[in-house]
């Protein structure tokens, strides 16, 4: 072999390992960076959600304003609001999804607010984080009752991390039990039992709310 | 323990052994107008008409009985009380958790659960006596006939035992033929404990998921389809042995990566 062959050949195996070595670096460092900003955004909102609880009082009106906000802060409502409808929701008119995405909207911020009480004398731990693809983490903590009175509960919560957009909270699982899921899976049969109509969910969703 | 001269009684109790039939009946019988799948909510519910039926007589009976009875237990037993019972309630499920991780092949989840029940029997479990951190992952006779590949059937609402799917309906019916402390509460006062415990069981449940339990019932807008969802979900956290102390997602995960496709 000629020495020039020899010498770009080496070259070309040193830029080959080069490419390599970076590749391996900069894989996990995107990784641990969407694993990093989902578990700050987590920190950020129990964080927000304690200094609500330390000024909460029985008024619902003003409590329902603090949790809009927080939910509106955390918390991925587009995507929630697709989810929820499952393969129903491309099928809905543009009208139907206007509908839907405020009376979804209603609904979540309704359940929170009912149960935000059971959040008092919890304190918060990170337990792990894990990569779910590019676009999404699987935050893992534990909620613990400071005085010793309930069980401690293991939370998931599902973080978005789409390319260009905020990091924002899709969904919380306690105890193998997806919040999302569920009421996908609620409202899927609500359709369902309707002959597929969308309008149908709507209209039960309206009713609950008003009762 | 004390020795009964009472002679020795079968097995399944005549009390338990009307129950279930009652319970068999009225499952089938409510649910053997199969409906077509494009009348179901659910792919996996052909009898829902049925089961819907039997779920509005289970919460009429919780209103009118379990939700009071728990209520009043939540705020008039003292936490010790109460911690005391969920701790015998517990303990009584280890038997069963013992034989069906033996079944599976869980070694060490069958051990576990032995010596806890040994060392707590002491105390008939009212009392944990076991300081040790591990934790005993519970196994039913469903989980086994699951491990063994038994088809997961079709989804069962049952009078007073609530959602079960044809597999864990029959894993609930083996359970209670296999369980030891039945045949070795026979006759006296353990038998009288013995009987307590279904009851005590199903209050002390209501009385832990209380507000959960009433948010659901109350305030979900359909709340059969809610509990349907809520079972199918827990279930397979169950089947795949994810328990309080470890890190794990639901089968939801799938759900999550079709999103995600159908996203971009």
């Amino acid at each position: 072999m000629p020495v020039s062959s020899a010498v770009k050949l080496c070259r070309m195996a040193s830029m080959l390992m080069l490419f390599t070595s970076l590749v391996i670096v900069a894989l996990p460092a995107g990784a641990d960076n969407h694993s990093k900003a989902a578990e700050a955004h987590i920190e950020a909102m129990i964080g927000s959600a304690k200094a609500l609880l330390t000024t909460d009082s029985d008024d619902l009106a003003a409590r329902t304003e603090q949790v809009t906000d927080l939910l509106d802060t955390y918390f991925d409502f587009p995507g929630i609001t697709r989810f929820s409808a499952g393969q129903y929701w491309r099928a809905a008119s543009v009208t139907e999804k206007q509908e839907y995405e405020l009376v979804i909207r209603e609904v979540i911020i309704g359940t929170v607010v009912r149960n935000f009480d059971q959040l008092k004398g919890l304190e918060y731990s990170h337990v792990a984080s894990t990569e779910k693809g590019s676009k999404l983490v699987l935050v893992t903590g534990r909620f613990s009752d400071a005085m010793g009175e309930r069980p401690s509960v293991l939370v998931n919560w599902r973080v978005t991390t789409l390319p260009g957009k905020p990091v924002k909270v899709l969904d919380i699982e306690i105890e193998n039990i997806s919040m999302l899921v569920t009421q996908k899976q609620e409202n899927v049969a609500i359709i369902r039992k309707n002959k597929g109509k969308f309008g149908a969910l709507i209209t039960a969703m309206r009713k609950k709310l008003a009762s | 323990m004390r020795y009964s001269p009472r002679p020795a009684g079968p097995i399944v109790t005549r009390a338990t052994f009307t129950f279930l039939l009652a319970a068999i009946v009225w499952s089938a019988v409510s649910g053997c107008s199969s409906l077509p799948e494009s009348q179901r909510s659910d792919l996996r519910d052909p009898f829902e008409n049925g089961n819907r039926k039997v779920f509005a007589f289970n919460m009429g009976f919780d209103t009118y009985v379990i939700e009071p009875v728990a209520d009043a237990y939540r705020n008039g037993v003292p936490e010790g009380g109460q911690r005391a019972i969920g701790n015998h309630v517990k303990w009584a499920g280890m038997p069963s958790t013992a034989i069906n991780s033996a079944l599976q092949g869980k070694a060490e989840n069958a051990g576990l659960a032995t010596l806890n029940f040994l060392v707590n029997g002491l105390t008939l479990g009212f009392v944990d006596l076991v300081e040790d951190d591990t934790p005993i992952i519970k196994e039913d006779f469903g989980q086994t006939l699951a491990a063994a590949n038994v088809p997961e059937g079709s989804f069962l609402m049952v009078p007073f035992l609530g959602p079960k799917t044809t597999r864990s309906f029959a894993g609930t019916i083996g359970d209670m033929v296999m369980d030891p402390i039945g045949t070795l509460a026979r006759g006296g006062n353990l038998q009288t404990v013995n009987q307590l415990r279904t009851p005590v069981a199903v209050v002390d449940f209501r009385a832990r998921t209380f507000d959960a339990f009433n948010d659901v019932k109350y305030n979900a807008i359909d709340p059969y389809s809610r509990v349907r969802s809520v079972y199918y979900q827990t279930r397979a956290g169950m089947l795949e042995d994810r328990v309080r102390s470890t890190i794990g997602a639901s089968e939801s995960n799938d759900e999550f990566d079709d999103f995600f496709e159908d996203e971009s």
